[in-house]
């Protein structure tokens, strides 16, 4: 007798036959791990050490790269936030315009961001808007989809309150729901703008500016150990943006 | 004075009707408390009452005109003259008592200042002598979630009578707290329905309770009105009437 049903065994061997045809389609082998040891060497003969001298020239870059990423996520909060009373069947009012809502988001989110990085780069210019953009569109998708399914797994029992007492729909949803959710959605934020500052990155190797920009171009030229406070930096920036956001969520909360 | 006339409702996908053909008359100044089963059509009666819920046939007449007749906006003005507790308090989590009061006014505010939460000092003043009244004068500032059952209820009461209603319903406002409790909670119901001359209808499940504070006791059982009269009528036999098959199970 075992605890696992029949079925489970059957999904173990599809699990098991699929991880293999991966391994085959990316060519994974095992047999190449002990190729790693050759990028200790590379990082220690070439990254180290850092060229500590160049970090007054990355100051201003690293606070693009922020403001990208605040911008973008932060106006993408504002859009997303009422767009997702409209994505939530619980508030949309109405199925088709649901529905419609529901679609809309899903083609934003669906578009990656580097995508619209390189239109935006085409139509707007080199520089860091382009970038802002592009984070903008994708993550109104993204924080769209995550804040209207807290609406949608909130605690009906202050809408009713609110609907029992006479308020207009609208403002009967927003004040039952939105203190319900309120803390996960600064926690969504939070980690959107952790991941938009590591697309900001990406979006810098397109010309879209910032550390991103300044890392693609040291790397290029082989300029390692430059990269190597680059990274460093970003890094940094990173933790203190979780750190803040842990912050900002324990006061709310 | 609320008159249900042969109201019968029924949910979607449902045979059973939740009410078949009730017709009652609430007069202003009763203390109603509706007894029955779970599943007799008591939450659903009082929802009909300030439209919560459509009837599917027959009529609510509110001091003489038809609910059905009223346009969403009049709905919702009738629903802000009428006080509503629940079992489960359905107080909005993370906002203080005085704010949860404060949302009372939700039905007469305009949506701005709803949405601003911009309250005149008149209406502070309102909730914090309410407060006062259910016994909370001390604990405006605090959050709602940190506060006991008992407590949670006063703030709903508190909320309802933030409306001014005419009408106040309760849906089982004590079947989730001790029974001390709940005798306070009725006791400061009564009081509230006495001070400002209300029609009061209560669902709840504890007879004694029913017994001792209502001027009329309605038995529902399967959506039908099985009984309708004093306290002191309601016997024995009555109340298996009503509960028949829950005693014998």
């Amino acid at each position: 007798m075992s605890w696992f049903r029949k079925r489970v065994w059957l999904y173990a061997v599809l699990l098991g036959l699929f991880t293999w045809w991966s391994m085959g389609k990316t060519e994974f082998e095992v047999s190449s791990f002990q190729e790693f040891s050759n990028a200790y060497s590379f990082i220690h003969d070439r990254f180290l050490p850092a060229s500590w001298e160049i970090l007054p020239t990355l100051i201003d870059p690293i606070l693009v790269t922020l403001a990208v990423a605040f911008l973008g996520t932060f106006i993408a909060l504002l859009i997303a936030l009422p767009l997702s009373f409209a994505a939530a069947k619980n508030t949309a009012g109405n199925r088709l315009f649901y529905y419609f809502n529901r679609f809309f988001l899903s083609v934003l989110r669906s578009v990656p961001e580097i995508v619209f990085g390189l239109i935006f780069v085409v139509v707007l210019g080199l520089g860091p808007f382009p970038a802002v953009m592009a984070i903008l569109l994708h993550n109104i998708g993204v924080l769209g989809k995550l804040i209207s399914e807290l609406i949608e797994a909130a605690d009906a029992g202050p809408q009713e309150a609110m609907q029992s007492v006479g308020a207009g729909r609208r403002i009967g949803n927003l004040f039952s729901i939105l203190p319900q959710i309120w803390p996960n959605v600064l926690s969504h934020y939070f980690y959107r703008f952790e991941v938009a500052i590591r697309t900001s990155l990406i979006l810098g190797f397109i010309g879209g500016g910032g550390i991103g920009q300044k890392l693609f171009n040291d790397f290029n030229s082989f300029n390692y150990t430059a990269v190597t406070v680059e990274v460093l930096l970003i890094m940094l920036l990173v933790i203190i943006v979780d750190l803040f956001g842990a912050f900002v969520r324990k006061r709310v909360i | 004075m609320i008159e249900f006339q042969d109201v019968t409702v029924y949910y979607p996908k449902s045979n059973e009707p939740a009410l078949s053909h009730i017709n009652l008359t609430f007069q202003q100044g009763e203390f109603v408390c509706v007894l029955g089963p779970s599943g007799a059509g008591k939450s659903t009666m009082i929802r009909t009452v300030n439209a919560l819920q459509p009837v599917t046939a027959g009529n609510i007449f509110i001091d003489g005109q038809d609910l059905d007749n009223w346009t969403s906006l009049e709905k919702r003005q009738w629903r802000s003259r009428t006080g509503m507790i629940f079992q489960h308090f359905h107080l909005i989590p993370r906002l203080s008592v005085e704010q949860n009061v404060l949302t009372g006014l939700f039905g007469y505010k305009h949506p701005m200042a709803a949405f601003a939460g911009v309250f005149s000092q008149s209406e502070k003043k309102k909730a914090r002598s309410i407060l006062q009244q259910v016994g909370l004068g001390e604990m405006a500032e605090r959050r709602v979630e940190w506060l006991s059952g008992g407590q949670k209820q006063r703030v709903g009461v508190a909320r309802a009578l933030m409306q001014e209603p005419d009408v106040f319903l309760g849906d089982e406002p004590v079947a989730s707290l001790d029974p001390g409790t709940a005798q306070s909670i009725f006791a400061l119901l009564k009081d509230v329905h006495v001070r400002n001359d209300l029609t009061t209808i209560i669902n709840v499940h504890d007879v004694a309770l029913a017994r001792s504070f209502a001027t009329r006791i309605v038995g529902l059982s399967h959506g039908k009105v099985i009984f309708d009269g004093k306290p002191d009528e309601l016997t024995e036999s009555g109340l298996e009437h009503i509960y028949g098959t829950v005693l014998q199970a």
